[in-house]
C-alpha cells in the first residue's frame, strides 16, 4: 500500500523522543485543562451559591430512572477500555510503527477496496507520526474518561456517541472493518472487530432514558448477540477453511497456525508458553477443538436468543470463561509486544453479553421524584445559554466538570491532528530521524563556472539575489538520486510564488556520464524538464572535480558494475552567495512520507531565507 | 414491532450475514489456461567476437536480493587464453549489459534498473581498459542480447527499446529517430506475410543496411526483415518442409565476421527445434539440420570467431556448430554453474561458471570429452551499493 509505510525504524531514537516529549507536553496541557476547569467550577460556586443551592444539573433532572446496572457496566466498563487503550497508544513504537506493522498487516488480506480506504488514513498517519500518535493516545483518554465520569444526562450520553464515532474510525482504519471483508474471518480472533463492539456499547450508552424502562432493550441486546454468535458458529464449521484441521499437508491448520505466529510476538515467557501449549493441543487435537467451539457458539448463541434470564446466567459464566480463556490462549492477549493497540475483542464481547443480561434479568430501579425547582425544569438548551453559563457550572455535579475537562482533553488531542490532516506535507521530523539536523553555516560559497542542461553557463555569481538549494546528483544512479530529484521538485512546488526567488540546483556527481545528454535524460525522466527554476550543471572532469573538492563532495567509481559512490549532501545559500545551511540528504527509505519531509526541511530553509530578507 | 426494534432486529440478523458471507468469501479463483507465446528470449548472458578478441557478458552476485546481481563484462584478448574483467565503469548494471561489436571497438548498453528509466552507453575502443560514454538512449533497451547492433566503421547504432519500437543513431549518437516499431512492420507486406507479434532482435548486414528480426505467427516463416527503397522486405531463410507447419521465432541475428549468423527456434513443447541460419549477405541463408530441443528451450547462445556458435539449452547440454551448414555437436556435459560458452577457434570453447563472484573458467578442446579448469577471477561484487 503506497504511502502508508514511512520506512523509519519502528523504534527510531529521533522520532520516540519528540513522541515522548509531545506527550509530556501535552499531558501537562491535559492537567493544567482539568485544574483550570475545576479552579473555573470552585470559584463560580463560591461566588454563585444560589445556584448551587438550586441543585441544578442533569441529575436531578432526569432522575425519574436510575442509572441501570447493565449501562453503569457498560459506561465504566467501556470507559476503562478506552483508557487502557489510550495508554497503549503512547507506547514508544507507536508513532512510527502503527501504520507499517499494525495497519498495513491487518488490511494486507482485505479486498483493494479496503486497503484503498485503510491507505489514506496510513499514509496521513505516517506523514504526521507524532501528531497521529500523540492525538489517537488523548482522544481515546478522553473518551474513557468522559464515558467513566459523565453518568447521567446529555453529556453521558454525548460520551456514548463519541464512543460510537472514534469506534467506526478505529474499526474502518485502524483494523480493515474488523478484517470482516477478508478470509480467514474468525470469532476466535476477534471477529467483526474489537472496536466494532466499543461502537455498539457506546450507541447502548447514547440511548435516551425512556429506552432504560424496560427489559426490550435488554432482549432485543441479547437477541442480537446470539444471531451474531451462531452465525459465527457457522462460520466456524464451514468446511474448507482449515479450521477443522489441527494439521493440515504437514502445515499447521489455520488455528494452530495463527496462534504458532502470535506465540512468536514478544511477549513473557509463560504466556508464550501457554500459547504454544494450545498450538501444540490444537495440532493434535484440531476436529475436538473445533467441534468445542462450533458448539460453544452455537448453544451460548441460541440460550441468547431465546431471551430467558434463567438460561442465560449460566450459560453467560460459561461463555465468559470461553471468552477468557480465547482471550489468552488465542488472542494471546492482544496489547504485548510494543504495539498492541487494545485487549481485542473478548474482553469488550463479555462486557457486551453481561450487560445483556443484567438488562434483561434486572427491571431498572425508580428513583425518587425530584424536587421542582426552575433550574431543574431548564432544559439543557437553555442552560446551554452564554448567558446561563455561570449558573450551569456552578449547578454542575464533579463528575460534569470532569467531563468537560474530559472533552478539553479529546480536543488536545483532535485539534493538532486535524490541523497536520490539513497539510499535504510530511512532518521534518522523519529528515532529521534519517539524517539528523542541519549544520548552520556562515561562509562564502564556493564559486562555479558550470553549464546547464540547456548548454548555458551558469555561475554562482549569476544566481545571486536568489536563495540557491543545491545538492549533487549522479544523472545514471539508479536509487538515491532519482529520489532526491524528486524531494527538489516538491520543494519546489511548496515554494509556490516563492519558487521565483528560489533555484533548485543539481550538480553533476559522476566522472563518467557527465555529457549533457545525461543531464538532460535525467531531467526528462524525473519530469524536471519543464521547472523553470531547476538547473542541472555539469562541465568537465576537472571543472566538476573542482566543484566537488570545494564543497567535500566525495564521487568515487565503484568497481563490477557498482555506481558512482557520492556523498549526499544538500546546501542552502542565501542570496548574497553566502552558505548557511548544510544538510545530511541521503534519502533514506526513499518512502512518499520521507520524500515530502525532506522537501519541507528544502522549502523550510529556502522561505526562512527569505523572510529574513 | 415498533420501528425502532425492527431496525434493530434486521441488524442483528444482517450483521452475521454479512460476516458470514465475507468470511466464505476467498476461495482461490481458478486460473485460465495460458495462450501460446513465442519463446522467451535467451538470456543476457553472451559472448561474441571482435577484432579485439571474445567479449563475454555474465550476471554476478547471486544473492536473495535481485538487485545484488550485477553483469559482468569479461575479454578473452585476440591471442590470448586468459580472461580479464572489464565491466565497464560508472553505472549501476543490474539491469543487464548488451554488447554491440564495431570492429575492434565494443558499445555496451546499460539496461535501466530500478529507478532509472533511460539507457547508458559507453564504448571502448581498447579492450576495455578504457572507456568513453555515448549520449545515452532515452529509454530502456529490450531485454534481449541483440538489442543493440553497431554499423561496422560507421558509429552509427541500431537499438531495439522494450516498447517493441527499433531506433536509430546517426554516428556520433547525438540523436535518436525511430526506425520502426513492431506494429509499423507488422503492417508492411513483408510482415503481414509473417504475422509478426514481436521484435527479439536488431543487426545491420555486412552492408551496413538495418535488419530487424521477430517471431512470426503464421507458421514455417522466418521473420527476418530488411530496411530498403522505404519500406521492409522478408528477408530470412527458407524453412525445411519438415518444418513448415512450426512456428518460426529468431531468437538471436547478429553479424560476424564473414556475414551474419541467426539461431531460430521453430515450434513448442515436445517438436520444438533449432536451426542456425549463416548469410554472408543478409538476404541468401544456408541452414544447419535441426536440433531438437525435446520440450526445452534456447537458454543461451553465443557466437564465435568465424561462424561458430554454441548454445546452452534448459536441459543444460551444451552444443556447438562449426557454421555455414554444419551440424550441431554436443559438448561434454557441461561443468557445473555454467552461464556461458564461449567459442574458440577450431570447435574449442570455454565454459564461463559463476558462483557467487567467482568466475570460473572451462575449457574444452576439439577434441577432448571433458572441460579443464584454467582460470578462476574472483569479481568484488559490490552487494548492497544498490539495494
Amino acid at each position: 500500500m503506497p504511502g502508508m509505510n514511512s520506512g523509519l525504524n519502528i523504534s527510531d531514537p529521533t522520532v520516540v523522543a519528540a513522541f515522548k516529549a509531545a506527550l509530556v507536553h501535552q499531558g501537562l496541557i491535559a492537567l493544567l485543562i482539568f485544574a483550570l476547569v475545576g479552579l473555573a467550577w470552585i470559584t463560580i460556586r463560591a461566588g454563585l451559591p444560589a445556584a448551587v443551592g438550586a441543585g441544578a444539573g442533569p441529575a436531578p433532572q432526569a432522575a425519574a430512572v436510575a442509572e441501570p446496572a447493565w449501562r453503569r457496566l457498560l459506561r465504566v466498563g467501556f470507559g476503562l477500555i478506552w483508557v487502557f487503550d489510550g495508554i497503549l497508544q503512547a507506547q514508544p513504537k507507536m508513532a512510527v510503527g502503527l501504520p507499517s506493522q499494525v495497519i498495513e498487516p491487518a488490511a494486507a488480506s482485505s479486498p483493494p477496496w479496503v486497503q484503498h480506504v485503510v491507505n489514506w488514513a496510513g499514509t496521513t498517519w505516517s506523514y504526521h507520526p507524532m501528531q497521529a500518535g500523540a492525538s489517537a493516545v488523548w482522544i481515546q483518554v478522553g473518551i474513557g474518561i468522559w464515558l467513566i465520569v459523565a453518568a447521567r444526562g446529555p453529556l453521558s450520553r454525548l460520551a456514548g456517541l463519541v464512543s460510537v464515532g472514534w469506534g467506526l474510525v478505529v474499526w474502518v482504519f485502524g483494523e480493515s472493518f474488523g478484517g470482516i471483508f477478508a478470509p480467514g474471518l474468525t470469532w476466535l480472533f476477534g471477529a467483526p472487530g474489537a472496536a466494532l463492539v466499543y461502537a455498539v456499547a457506546g450507541a447502548l450508552i447514547a440511548l435516551p432514558e425512556r429506552a432504560w424502562r424496560s427489559r426490550r432493550l435488554g432482549q432485543l441486546t441479547t437477541a442480537g448477540t446470539g444471531l451474531f454468535l451462531i452465525g459465527m458458529a457457522v462460520l466456524q464449521a464451514w468446511p474448507g477453511r482449515g479450521f477443522w484441521q489441527g494439521i493440515s499437508h504437514g502445515q499447521p491448520g489455520t488455528l494452530a497456525g495463527m496462534t504458532g505466529s502470535m506465540a512468536q510476538t514478544p511477549q513473557p515467557g509463560f504466556l508464550s508458553g501457554w500459547v504454544n501449549a494450545f498450538t501444540t493441543f490444537d495440532e493434535a487435537h484440531g476436529f475436538a477443538v473445533n467441534l468445542f467451539v462450533v458448539a460453544a457458539l452455537a448453544v451460548t448463541g441460541a440460550v441468547f436468543l431465546s431471551g430467558r434470564p434463567r438460561l442465560i446466567g449460566p450459560v453467560l459464566i460459561g461463555f465468559s470463561v470461553l471468552c477468557l480463556a480465547d482471550w489468552v490462549l488465542i488472542e494471546d492477549l492482544g496489547f504485548l509486544g510494543g504495539l498492541g493497540t487494545d485487549p481485542n475483542s473478548m474482553i469488550p464481547m463479555v462486557l457486551l453479553t453481561a450487560a445483556g443480561y443484567l438488562a434483561v434479568a434486572r427491571a431498572p430501579a425508580k428513583a425518587a421524584e425530584p424536587a421542582s425547582s426552575p433550574a431543574a425544569a431548564a432544559s439543557w438548551r437553555d442552560r446551554l445559554r452564554i448567558a446561563a453559563a455561570p449558573a450551569t457550572l456552578a449547578s454542575a455535579s464533579i463528575g460534569s466538570v470532569a467531563a468537560i475537562g474530559a472533552i478539553g482533553v479529546i480536543i488536545l488531542g483532535a485539534a493538532p491532528m486535524a490541523a497536520a490532516q490539513a497539510s499535504p506535507v510530511a512532518d521534518t521530523i522523519l529528515a532529521q530521524a534519517i539524517d539528523g539536523t542541519s549544520t548552520p553555516l556562515d561562509s562564502p560559497a564556493p564559486p562555479f563556472s558550470l553549464t546547464d542542461q540547456h548548454g548555458r553557463d551558469v555561475t554562482l555569481a549569476s544566481l545571486r539575489g536568489k536563495v540557491v538549494l543545491l545538492t549533487f546528483l549522479d544523472p545514471v544512479c539508479t536509487t538515491d538520486c532519482p529520489l532526491e530529484a524528486q524531494e527538489f521538485r516538491q520543494a519546489g512546488q511548496l515554494l509556490g510564488a516563492d519558487s521565483r526567488r528560489v533555484e533548485l540546483v543539481a550538480i553533476v556527481a559522476n566522472p563518467v556520464d557527465y555529457q549533457l545528454g545525461y543531464t538532460q535524460a535525467f531531467d526528462r525522466q524525473e519530469g524536471l524538464d519543464g521547472v523553470p527554476n531547476w538547473l542541472f550543471l555539469t562541465g568537465s572532469p576537472a571543472q566538476l572535480a573542482r566543484v566537488w573538492r570545494d564543497y567535500g563532495i566525495a564521487a568515487e567509481i565503484a568497481p563490477a558494475g557498482s555506481m558512482i559512490a557520492h556523498s549526499e549532501n544538500a546546501f542552502v545559500i542565501d542570496q548574497q552567495g553566502h552558505l548557511r545551511q548544510e544538510m545530511g540528504f541521503d534519502p533514506g527509505p526513499g518512502t512518499a512520507a520521507t520524500q515530502s519531509s525532506f522537501a519541507a526541511e528544502l522549502t523550510d530553509a529556502a522561505q526562512q531565507l527569505l523572510r529574513q530578507s | 414491532m415498533s420501528r425502532p426494534r425492527r431496525r434493530l432486529a434486521a441488524t442483528a440478523v444482517l450483521l452475521p450475514a454479512v460476516m458470514l458471507a465475507a468470511g466464505c468469501a476467498g476461495a482461490p479463483a481458478t486460473t485460465a489456461p495460458a495462450t501460446q507465446a513465442a519463446p522467451p528470449s535467451p538470456a543476457l548472458n553472451t559472448s561474441l567476437d571482435t577484432a579485439a578478441g571474445t567479449w563475454a557478458a555474465v550476471v554476478m552476485g547471486g544473492s536473495a536480493a535481485q538487485d545484488n546481481n550485477f553483469w559482468q563484462l569479461f575479454i578473452r584478448p585476440a591471442g590470448s587464453t586468459r580472461w580479464k574483467l572489464v565491466t565497464p565503469p560508472g553505472t549501476a548494471d543490474n539491469g543487464g549489459l548488451v554488447l554491440a561489436g564495431d570492429g575492434p571497438a565494443l558499445v555496451t548498453g546499460f539496461r535501466p534498473s530500478q529507478d532509472l528509466t533511460y539507457t547508458p552507453l559507453i564504448q571502448t575502443s581498447d579492450g576495455g581498459q578504457a572507456w568513453s560514454s555515448l549520449n545515452p538512449l532515452d529509454a530502456a533497451l529490450a531485454s534481449t542480447p541483440d538489442a543493440l547492433a553497431a554499423k561496422p566503421g560507421s558509429g552509427q547504432l541500431l537499438a531495439l527499446l522494450n516498447g517493441g519500437s527499433a531506433e536509430e543513431a546517426a554516428p556520433g549518437v547525438v540523436t535518436w529517430s525511430t526506425l520502426a516499431s513492431q506494429q509499423v512492420l507488422a503492417a508492411t507486406p513483408a510482415g503481414r506475410r509473417c504475422g509478426l507479434r514481436a521484435l527479439t532482435a536488431a543487426a545491420f548486414t555486412p552492408a551496413g543496411i538495418p535488419v530487424l528480426a521477430g517471431s512470426c505467427t503464421r507458421p514455417g516463416t522466418a521473420g527476418i526483415f530488411t530496411a530498403g527503397n522505404g519500406t521492409w522486405q522478408a528477408t530470412g531463410p527458407v524453412i525445411p518442409a519438415a518444418l513448415a507447419g512450426q512456428d518460426i521465432t529468431v531468437s538471436r541475428l547478429t553479424r560476424t565476421a564473414q556475414g551474419m549468423t541467426a539461431l531460430l527456434q521453430a515450434g513448442s513443447g515436445p517438436a520444438a527445434s533449432l536451426l542456425a541460419a549463416w548469410s554472408a549477405d543478409g538476404s541468401h541463408w544456408t541452414l544447419s539440420p535441426p536440433l531438437p530441443l525435446h520440450s526445452g528451450a534456447l537458454t543461451t547462445a553465443s557466437f564465435g570467431p568465424g561462424t561458430t556458435a554454441a548454445i546452452i539449452t534448459s536441459a543444460n547440454r551444451g552444443q556447438i556448430t562449426a557454421g555455414a551448414g554444419s551440424a550441431w555437436l554436443p559438448l561434454p556435459p557441461l561443468p557445473p554453474d555454467t552461464a556461458t560458452l564461449a567459442p574458440g577457434p577450431g570447435g574449442a570453447a570455454d565454459a564461463l561458471a559463476v558462483r557467487g563472484g567467482t568466475l570460473t573458467v572451462w575449457q574444452h578442446d576439439p577434441d577432448g570429452t571433458t572441460w579443464t579448469k584454467i582460470q578462476v577471477i574472483n569479481v568484488p561484487i559490490p552487494y548492497g551499493s544498490s539495494s
